[in-house]
């Protein structure tokens, strides 16, 4: 399979990944290294008992100060996530919308491939994304082994597996709406509107009872709900990642078939 | 070929009741035109006419509301193959900012394939076409020998160019127009957009022209001069009454005073030379209407010149 055009994407997102990777990987860095200080702080879990409610609205649950917990609170639950989706919302609203609006599409889709070939290219080029926040935490986790951190490898494998997939979906999802309404404001709109939402769903779903009816709609649910990070990444969330991303992808596909380039 | 038959293989490009909206704007309307295999066509029309839109149809980029595009006698929105024989320089060019012209350049002919670096190097060599630098610091005419070269890179048996010279100074304008030459000697069919008349009156064979999405009017150059309406200026010794002149077929006045008449004159000249003669002529001029003045009476809201359709 030709790359070409993928790799081209790649290229003139090279330092906007970099940036991403490196920046996530130092916060996450300082978290792991910051742990042992807080390792025996049970005052942090009184305060999560006190106020579960305003914990989960943080996206913390549990305990605070077991390796898994402490990852989850200050990694896993928000802020990776919310790094690793800004990549791929980004690309996912360029890569279409962003260029045809520039007037960069069309030169390419002149050449001598087919639209479903280019768009193909596009989702390898999302997925490649998907991967340098998931990785760079990844690391950090190894070093957080030397500082007492040490959830299981199955654990953070999982983690990172369902930070990946999930990026991947909401990247397919920007992309999937920018080639529906070749727009790059209404994309990153809405994809960031659901992300905020599944967000939501997922923090309180434990606490509000109504709430936590609807938290099989939100992939950060299925990608880091679920105590992954002690747990794994279950084989049932990998299928709803998975699929999601594909029927995303299917919409893109159509979308962009009929989609008009300049 | 005569109108209303149907193309032929000898038809590079075919375009059959075309027609495309964009919700309630306008693009073009029942557009039938073909562009025979070898030929430069120069599609004409002011701005907003819909010259573009017409073009990334040609090129697939458009989905036609109703009508039909066929390049040598293939869909080119569906077949790849096809795609590979032309080549596209897009109006409003907008290339990737932080490559290099060479990046970009050697980045899409890995993605087009079977280009030869060797042709590469002369069109490089020919456009004097700035390679290192990133493509946001060079100028308007320094990006269009980029655009240029990617669409001249592969050889291609049809050059689908909209506004090809834009930016570009008179000395490379020349070569651009021996490129063009250079290509149609080879057996390569060129259509290409322009508002450079002269461009025009050097490079093509036969025009199109689009007026409010419209095809107002096909044909050669050199028909289009025959047909146009000359400038007649007519001094007469005496005052005469113009009456029986104005009053010819295809005679407008422009001016007119007792002695002097400035006529229009659309069609043969023998009637009116024959109507002033035995009026006493003192001097009389007859010029040919200029390109200008020709593509201006198709441009303007009511066009004198008549629609033509010699496809």
């Amino acid at each position: 399979m030709r790359t070409d055009f993928a790799r081209l994407d790649l290229r003139l997102r090279r330092r906007g990944s970099w940036a991403y990777s490196l920046g996530i990987g130092a916060y996450a860095l300082l978290i792991v290294v910051l742990y042992p200080a807080f390792k025996h702080d049970t005052s942090l879990d009184q305060l999560m008992r006190g106020n579960p409610t305003m914990a989960a609205l943080f996206g913390i649950s549990g305990s605070l100060t077991s390796p898994a917990g402490w990852l989850n609170a200050n990694l896993y639950a928000n802020v990776v996530p919310l790094f690793a989706l800004l990549v791929t919302i980004g690309y996912g609203a360029a890569a279409v919308a962003g260029d045809n609006g520039d007037e960069r599409l069309g030169l390419l889709a002149a050449l001598p491939v087919s639209r479903h070939a280019l768009l193909a290219q596009k989702l390898l080029a999302l997925g490649v994304l998907s991967l340098p926040v998931a990785v760079a935490t990844l690391a950090a986790d190894v070093v957080g082994r030397f500082y007492q951190l040490r959830p299981s490898w199955q654990g953070l494998v999982g983690v990172t597996a369902g930070v990946a997939l999930t990026a991947m979906v909401f990247g397919c999802l920007a992309l999937a709406t920018g080639c529906l309404t070749n727009s790059r404001g209404i994309a990153i709109g809405v994809s960031s509107a659901v992300a905020a939402a599944s967000y939501v769903i997922n923090s309180l779903s434990g606490s509000v009872v109504w709430v936590h009816h609807l938290r099989l709609l939100s992939p950060l649910y299925w990608a880091v709900g679920q105590n992954q990070v002690e747990n794994g990444l279950p084989v049932s969330s990998l299928i709803a990642l998975i699929a999601t991303a594909a029927v995303l992808s299917g919409i893109a596909f159509w979308a962009f078939d009929r989609l008009d380039l300049r | 070929m005569e109108a209303g038959q149907g193309p032929s293989s000898t038809t590079a490009v075919a375009l059959e009741a075309l027609t495309k909206r964009f919700g309630r704007r306008r693009g073009i309307e029942g557009v039938s035109l073909e562009v025979r295999a070898g030929e430069v066509l120069g599609f004409l029309g002011p701005n907003g006419a819909g010259k573009s839109t017409t073009i990334r149809l040609v090129m697939g980029l458009l989905l036609p509301t109703s009508g039909s595009v066929r390049v040598f006698g293939s869909d080119p929105r569906h077949d790849v193959s096809v795609r590979r024989r032309i080549g596209y320089l897009p109006g409003e060019l907008a290339l990737y900012p932080s490559l290099s012209g060479a990046e970009l350049i050697g980045r899409v002919a890995r993605m087009r394939g079977g280009v030869e670096s060797r042709r590469v190097d002369q069109l490089v060599e020919r456009l004097r076409v700035e390679l290192d630098r990133p493509i946001r610091a060079l100028s308007k005419g320094n990006r269009q020998k980029v655009g240029l070269v990617l669409a001249f890179m592969h050889q291609p048996d049809l050059l689908v160019l909209d506004e090809p010279s834009s930016g570009l100074d008179p000395l490379l304008q020349e070569e651009f127009e021996g490129m063009v030459r250079e290509r149609v000697r080879d057996g390569a069919t060129v259509f290409l957009s322009s508002h450079d008349l002269d461009e025009v009156d050097r490079v093509v064979d036969r025009v199109a022209i689009i007026r409010r999405g419209r095809l107002v009017g096909v044909d050669t150059l050199d028909q289009l001069r025959q047909r146009a309406p000359r400038l007649v200026e007519v001094r007469f010794a005496e005052p005469i009454d113009p009456t029986r002149i104005l009053a010819l077929p295809g005679v407008r006045a422009l001016d007119a005073n007792a002695t002097e008449l400035r006529l229009e004159v659309t069609g043969p000249l023998g009637e009116l030379l024959q109507t002033v003669q035995p009026l006493g002529v003192a001097d009389l001029t007859a010029r040919p209407a200029s390109l200008d003045a020709i593509f201006r009476s198709f441009y303007e809201d009511t066009p004198r010149g008549e629609e033509i359709h010699a496809y």
